[in-house]
């Protein structure tokens, strides 16, 4: 009883230790061509549905499950937001400020205006940031990465 | 020995087993249960207002205004990087704070985030983070707990069958009343 207690414990402890040393998260990455996430954002039909490879500083992560993350862009005031399924990838909130490159699939999320108007109420309510509610008129569309893989550096 | 026999050392050697871990999912499983944007169950995160020199109108915020933030703001913590999130909005990162700066007024959000020491860790383990080897440990765990609730079910002796089934009936009934009555 004492050896599988002490085992357990080991096991424990090296499973917490050893698995921040590495920042590998999810599926490997296999996609060797980085895309500027500015093409994205710039022509974010042409990207839909592809398999793409994406490389920037990690300016906000998912405070309450790391499901999602926020890459900024190669032009300056532009991010692209990677959302991962929920437990299948946890992005480490100390990972901001990091450098990631994370593979995934780029998809479009359509929004009805109360959606939207919920999600820009909800992020002021996070951000502290002001935004103003009556520029949202009817139905929007924003573009993502579905993760499959990240390294954070 | 008789399979009664069996039935009972294996239920007690499988409870021994199953403390240690059982304790650990039925805290994580409490604090990951309350999760929400206000609470996060592996991380304590703090946000303070504070000010610092606004940037002088005209000029582009660069490295030595960064460092006079973070100078003004006494923060000494290894700096990571920073982005400018918006023409208003620097965010700087530190070791464990990031600093939101609005460059004409000066005004900061810093936010501090710490890992809960014991939660963290629990949790990493509970929500399997790590992958890999602590699956199997998971997987073995699972399937330890259902071996233990079945030798349990078999060590109800007659004297108290009526209570014990009451009870199994209860702990039956009640995710499936749950899943019955929940509103769709």
């Amino acid at each position: 009883m004492k050896k599988n207690s002490l085992f357990l414990l080991v096991l424990f402890f090296l499973s917490v230790t050893t698995c921040f040393a590495t920042m590998q998260l999810g599926a490997p990455l296999t996609l060797q061509e980085v895309t500027k996430v500015s093409e994205i954002n710039k022509h974010p039909d042409q990207y839909l549905g592809k398999q793409v490879l994406i490389e920037g500083l990690i300016i906000n992560v998912c405070a309450a499950r790391g499901c999602w993350m926020d890459i900024a862009s190669d032009v300056p005031f532009e991010k692209i937001k990677i959302k991962v399924v929920d437990g299948e990838i946890v992005f480490p909130l100390e990972a901001k400020g990091q450098t990631a490159r994370v593979e995934g699939i780029v998809e479009a999320v359509h929004l009805t205006e109360d959606q939207a108007r919920s999600m820009a109420r909800h992020h002021a309510e996070k951000s502290g940031e002001k935004v103003d509610l009556s520029t949202i008129k009817g139905p929007t569309t924003y573009y993502r990465i579905r993760g499959l893989g990240a390294e954070i550096n | 020995m008789s399979w009664r026999k069996w039935n009972f050392v294996l239920h007690r050697d499988l409870g021994y087993l199953c403390i240690g871990l059982t304790l650990l999912y039925g805290i994580s499983g409490l604090a990951v249960n309350h999760t929400s944007h206000a609470f996060n169950p592996s991380y304590t995160i703090e946000t303070q207002k504070g000010q610092v020199s606004p940037l002088p109108s005209g000029k582009v915020p660069d490295m030595s205004y960064v460092n006079q933030c973070l100078a003004e703001l006494s923060i000494t913590a290894q700096f990571k990087n920073v982005a400018m999130l918006n023409p208003e909005t620097i965010r700087i990162f530190v070791e464990g704070n990031t600093i939101d700066v609005i460059v004409a007024t000066g005004e900061t959000i810093k936010e501090k985030i710490e890992r809960r020491p014991l939660l963290f860790g629990i949790n990493y383990l509970h929500l399997n983070k790590g992958k890999g080897t602590w699956t199997w440990v998971a997987d073995i765990y699972a399937l330890a707990i259902c071996l233990l609730a079945l030798t349990g079910l078999f060590m109800i002796r007659s004297k108290g069958r009526r209570r014990a089934l009451f009870l199994t009936t209860i702990g039956f009934l009640c995710p499936l009343l749950y899943l019955l009555l929940k509103p769709s």
